[in-house]
């Protein structure tokens, strides 16, 4: 055969295959996998590196995973560096932000060195949330952890397999510390299978094409994701833009953006310092944010690898909310991230009309309840993001009820298999009502969601941001509404929550989850007639409402 | 009894109506197959398939066996031509189907649109009433506020109903009885409940399910009715069948009562045609590959059984979550290349080709009726593979100059030759279509080297070669006129039901009891239905499947049981043969404790198969085919002259080498270098790739 290291045809089959790849280590461990968090909420991702830990391609699942791989693998690889430190059919782990975890300690990432020709030729990585890695509380999360010991067991990128044979007292370790310890090995088998599915389809392309021209796809790979961002670069206005806002605990967080020819340079220094509590953020985690929010802007449309990124700078200060420096604790990263990314974007929005909408419910909602299943007498623990409503566009209504921007191809779960699993009643899951996000264009709805509880003594935890500010809008529409959890007791009372820990709850006690809308643009008297008709005839909107808020009449 | 026996298969399509007929002569067992095609007439799609026997010259009341297929369900779904639905549900639970699962498949688009659901929210409510998981009434049935809801229906144009409630997988008589309510109100409306179509768990799936079943009900039952009655007016006097997307056939009368189950019939015909002749050459294990003009669809065949799944959505990729309709579909990944395909090189110098197609018009460039674009035709037509004096059996003249225009169009772009640009369009089309066989094998677990490659389609044969080599497949198979494939899988297709029903079920002693029993229910449900349908419970057979899981996993995987009771040590065996199942597909198992979540039976009897007839291999050589040389490019295989068989005069037992082609009337066969091609006796091609 001739020469096909340079042949465009050929590199881009290769390509693609590496895309085939990272869905199909996807696919195996949603398939595999036996945390409901996983398998129904896809609260994982899949991603090919270059034997020094650069993105090649990603699989699908969540976009603040996307990034965290590559930096995981960066960290195993510095790490491992005397001869013999790294051979086929080893597997490493890292859970630890303070060792490329990036994310918090629930998120176990598994990574698999690929060899051809007797040498490191690439790395298939795997990562996902998993139910329960011990620390002070169950699900590993609390609102009151002050340092990260409390979080859970920390895997400071180790070695978990070597040369095929796992490492029998590690799993042993790792599976005793959790409170759910069969779910937890299988969740990590279940990421072991996937990276070695990933392994073996390169090593059989790299086996194929030869490990010249597969390096070389790789490089080219790159370089292409780099020229897209570039070209959208150039169409995207310059100059410097910063937002200031207020979070719903009083923080103010800032943000500067730069956009110059060839930077996109965030600067987060001008921001508080690190929280006792466990709201802070790892650098890396915000670099996720940086490049989620320049990926939509620039190339949304092709999956994303360290080309992708290559333009973008990020400055941060240690010690800082933004920059956690051990032994910061960090379970609720996610609110975090999910700030500086919504922050980020309402900051570009006024700038960029046509590519940015306003402001959606932007939190995951994350919420946890844990008891006894009253039919099985098993423990059972729901961990779950919530769907809320998004901006409108200037050209349309903003979507209902789907996940935030830090999820993407998650689901929620069915009634019918929420009742089954976990022994709860679900009274309604209907349209959030309240009002908020009118505009010329609409924000989305939020959901309702009532969980009634079937036994004594079950937990409830959440944590909920954009509770006090709510969605923002855009030229003269109005915000959205608050994301909130309700606990309304059998015995009377009902108790709201953004931030709750551990909250003992009883039989007959109804949990209400409530999204918010999104934030609306322009004008309400500016909006449609027919849409408001529809609105009304649809129940979204009362007569009176629409007449107030829309000018409208029958 | 009449010398000779008459088995028909009428497709309707968008755009045309196609008949097969193939006629058997009992004295011999030679069948001779006549075709025909007239225009798709909408809405009375029956005048097309009545139009098209007459074309073909078929009496329908000399015609033994029938069988209809149909793509009406699918087109009326696509292109939004059903019926306004009304849909009524639990209480708490109407906003189920607009909230759906909340998925962003396409997560870095910030203007991404989730699909709008098919019922407009006031035309979505609710009634009072739930049952547990378990099937247990916890609240009562409130049908009091039926009339209302049905009069504001009325008043709004609602032609059809949905009744979907929360658990009614688990227990149907909520459902049932607001279906008898709705009919005795209002017998003019179409009504369909749920648990008619499923038995599955999943809200969200099943309501929907039952929502686009509603939408295309009273156009599918009207032309149905309307077919039943023109081909019976005509003469004809056996019983009618209708193609179903589980590779079965049903009876007009069942296809009638639920239509969304023909959803993906066309394509099931094709994949249980390969699962057939698989059986008939003594190859249980296939791939099978289907490659039209706009699409390639690809499926798996272990041991002769087709998979089937209810996990199927429509208009679902990475731009769109699409809408799931949970009815037995054959397991079958489908991608946008085809014949048709266009071939276009985006800003940065890269080669696509698809998902975009040509279609039938403008077609490929090489059609000379204003395409400007490169499809894989014209690339084919350029390397000598397609031969220009023969295009489409001779009945186009191909434009090769526009074809070379839009060919240059690529390489300019590129920067390489006209040569090169068609040759990169091939590779990066085969490559497209070798992911999708992976998706159906690797992916699996399955190891392509141990199937046979049956490809068929208008464009199977062209890139079958390829394919299997680069899978490293020894052995390929063109079936006996590959482009009428289809219409032969219907005429060798079963009466077929396939019922999942979710039930959990730990694996503890005494399960087997509940288990047996509930297989036993099932079965002599479909039985019954199948009775009242006039076929002998004899003539039933029943094939049982477990779908299992560690415990806590959601997905699972389905295992055969074997023919006899359920007992608790054969319990243990079928748990044994999870654990097996499982590993071979996630490289690992697990010693955690196993449950059942469901099964999936199915329900089957033959009524009218047609029987081949295998011919005597002759010894002839294959010269006597053979109709000439021409230059043809193999792309990474090199250019060579290449023998030109003519597919019409090759006769069982010939056998030749490659570089060759065979030119049929639908179809060119692409054979490399070095590999040997074998007619059997049935007149298949079968392709040994190894020099």
């Amino acid at each position: 055969m001739k020469d096909l290291s340079h042949d465009p045809i050929t590199l881009e089959i290769i390509q693609n295959s590496l895309q085939a790849a990272a869905d199909e280590m996807f696919a195996v461990m949603k398939k595999t996998a036996m945390s409901s968090i996983i398998y129904e909420v896809l609260d994982m991702g899949t991603g090919i590196t270059d034997a020094k830990g650069a993105l090649a391609s990603s699989g699908a699942g969540i976009p603040s995973f996307v990034g965290v791989l590559d930096k995981a693998v960066k960290v195993i690889v510095a790490k491992f560096i005397k001869p013999d430190d790294v051979e086929p059919g080893d597997v490493f782990a890292t859970n630890d932000p303070y060792f490329g975890g990036v994310t918090h300690l629930n998120d176990v990432i598994v990574a698999m060195p690929v060899f051809a020709d007797g040498r490191l030729i690439a790395w298939a990585a795997n990562i996902a949330h998993n139910s329960d890695v011990g620390g002070m509380a169950p699900g590993s999360l609390s609102g009151h952890a002050t340092e990260i010991f409390q979080e859970g067991l920390r895997l400071p990128a180790i070695k978990i397999i070597s040369k095929g044979v796992p490492i029998r007292p590690v799993f042993e370790i790792i599976k005793f510390n959790s409170r759910m310890p069969d779910v937890l090995e299988g969740d990590v088998w279940a990421a072991i299978a996937s990276v070695r599915i990933g392994a073996r389809r390169l090593g059989e392309l790299a086996a194929k094409y030869g490990v010249a021209t597969f390096e070389n796809a790789m490089v080219t790979f790159l370089d292409h994701g780099e020229a897209l961002a570039r070209r959208e670069l150039a169409k995207l206005p310059k100059g410097t833009f910063e937002l200031s806002e207020e979070q719903d605990d009083g923080r103010v967080f800032n943000v500067k953006i730069t956009i110059s020819d060839d930077a996109f340079l965030v600067d987060l220094r001008d921001n508080p310092d690190q929280s006792t509590g466990p709201v802070n953020a790892s650098r890396d985690g915000v670099m996720v944010c940086a490049q989620m929010i320049f990926k939509s802007l620039t190339d949304p449309a092709s999956p994303a690898n360290e080309g992708s990124f290559r333009l973008i700078k990020l400055l941060t200060r240690e010690g800082s909310v933004f920059h956690a420096a051990e032994p910061a604790a960090i379970g609720f990263y996610y609110e975090i991230e999910l700030r500086v990314y919504d922050i980020m974007w309402r900051c570009l929005a006024q700038a960029m009309p046509d590519r940015l909408a306003a402001g959606h419910f932007a939190s995951v909602c994350g919420t946890f309840i844990g008891g006894i299943h009253p039919d099985t007498g098993r423990q059972y623990t729901i961990i779950e993001p919530q769907v809320g409503g998004w901006g409108a566009s200037r050209t349309g209504d903003g979507n209902t009820a789907i996940f935030s921007g830090s999820h993407g191809e998650t689901y929620n779960c069915p009634a019918e298999i929420n009742e089954a699993r976990n022994g709860l009643i679900v009274d309604q899951m209907a349209l959030n009502l309240e009002p908020g996000g009118e505009g010329k264009y609409t924000g989305g709805h939020g959901i309702v969601m009532d969980y009634r509880l079937r036994a004594d003594n079950g937990f409830l935890t959440a944590g909920y941001t954009r509770s006090k500010f709510p969605a923002w809008a855009l030229d003269g529409g109005h915000e959205g509404s608050a994301n909130y959890i309700e606990v309304i007791r059998k015995h009377g009372g009902r108790e709201r929550y953004a931030f709750v820990s551990g909250l003992v709850t009883h039989t007959d006690d109804v949990i209400r989850v409530v999204t918010g809308n999104g934030g609306g643009i322009g004008n309400p008297k500016d909006r449609d007639r027919a849409a408001v008709a529809e609105d009304v005839l649809n129940g979204l909107i009362t007569k009176d409402r629409a007449a107030d808020i829309y000018g409208w009449r029958p | 009894m009449s010398s000779k026996s008459i088995r028909v298969a009428t497709d309707v399509g968008g755009t045309f109506t196609d008949m097969v007929a193939f006629e058997t002569d009992h004295a011999t067992g030679a069948v001779r197959v006549v075709t025909a095609k007239a225009d798709t007439t909408p809405p009375d799609f029956e005048m097309g398939v009545l139009n098209v026997l007459e074309k073909g010259k078929i009496d329908p009341a000399e015609v033994d066996f029938l069988v209809h297929g149909t793509t009406v369900v699918i087109n009326a779904l696509t292109e939004r031509k059903g019926v306004k639905v009304g849909l009524i549900t639990t209480e708490g639970f109407r906003d189920t189907l607009e909230i759906a699962r909340g998925n962003r498949p396409d997560f870095f688009n910030l203007h991404y649109q989730k699909p709008k659901p098919f019922v407009a929210r006031h035309l979505r409510r609710e009634l009072p009433g739930r049952m547990s998981y378990r099937g247990i009434e916890m609240r009562p049935l409130d049908l009091s506020g039926l009339p209302d809801i049905l009069d504001d229906f009325r008043e709004q144009g609602v032609l059809a109903v949905a009744i979907a409630y929360l658990h009614s997988y688990a227990n149907t008589r909520h459902e049932a009885a607001t279906v008898e309510a709705v009919r005795r109100l209002w017998p003019e409306a179409s009504v369909v409940a749920s648990h008619q179509i499923t038995r599955e768990w999943r809200e969200y799936e099943r309501t929907n399910t039952a929502v686009l079943s509603a939408y295309v009900q009273p156009a599918a039952e009207r032309y149905l009715t309307r077919l039943a009655d023109g081909l019976k007016a005509k003469g004809f006097r056996a019983r009618p069948y209708v193609m179903q997307s589980n590779c079965g056939i049903d009876t007009l009368d069942a296809a009638k009562r639920v239509p969304i189950t023909m959803v993906e019939s066309g394509p099931a015909s094709g994949f249980w045609g390969a699962a057939e002749l698989g059986r008939l050459i003594g190859q249980p294990n296939v791939i099978a590959l289907d490659i039209g003009g706009t699409t390639a669809k690809c499926s798996l065949i272990e041991n002769g059984q087709v998979r089937i799944t209810s996990d199927y959505w429509i208009e679902r990729d990475r731009k769109s979550a699409g809408y799931p309709i949970m009815v037995p579909v054959v397991d079958l990944v489908e991608i946008g290349n085809g014949g048709g395909s266009i071939a276009w090189v985006d800003d940065f110098a890269k080669l696509h080709v698809g998902p975009h197609s040509a279609g039938a018009v403008p077609g490929p460039a090489a059609y000379g009726r204003g395409g400007t674009n490169a499809t894989t035709t014209d690339a084919n037509l350029w390397l000598g593979r397609i031969n220009r004096d023969y295009f489409c059996g001779g009945e186009v003249k191909a434009d090769m100059a526009a074809t070379e225009l839009a060919l240059s169009a690529v390489g300019d772009a590129l920067g390489v030759s006209v040569m090169e640009a068609a040759r990169g369009i091939i590779r990066i089309a085969n490559n497209n279509m070798v992911n999708a066989l992976k998706l159906v094998s690797v992916n699996r677990g399955y190891d392509p080297r141990d199937f046979t490659l049956v490809a068929f389609g208008g464009g199977g044969a062209m890139h079958a070669v390829a394919l299997a080599a680069e899978l490293g497949i020894s052995h390929v198979v063109i079936p006996a006129a590959a482009s009428v494939f289809s219409a032969w899988g219907m005429m060798m297709s079963d009466l077929r039901r396939d019922h999942f029903v979710t039930r959990l079920v730990d694996l503890t002693p005494s399960a087997a009891a509940v288990i047996e029993a509930l297989f036993g229910e099932t079965e002599a449900l479909s039985r019954a239905q199948f009775a009242q349908e006039g076929v002998a419970p004899a003539q039933v057979k029943m094939q049982r499947f477990g779908k299992f899981r560690y415990q806590n996993q959601e997905h699972t995987t389905e295992v055969l049981i074997e023919p006899g009771a359920i007992t608790d040590t054969r319990l243990a065996e079928i748990e044994a043969a999870f654990h097996q199942a499982y590993e071979r597909e996630y490289t690992y198992r697990l010693n955690a404790p196993v449950e059942m979540v469901g099964i999936h039976l199915i329900a089957s009897a033959e009524v009218g198969k047609l029987k081949m007839v295998e011919r005597p291999l002759s010894d002839t050589p294959a010269s006597a085919a053979l109709k000439g040389r021409r230059d043809v490019d193999y792309i990474l295989d090199g250019q060579h002259q290449a023998d030109i068989y003519d597919g019409d005069r090759l006769e069982p037992g010939m056998h030749f080498d490659g570089p060759a082609i065979v030119e049929d009337v639908g179809t060119t066969m692409v054979i490399h270098p070095g590999y040997r091609v074998l007619v059997d006796g049935y007149s298949n091609l079968h392709i040994t790739l190894k020099s």
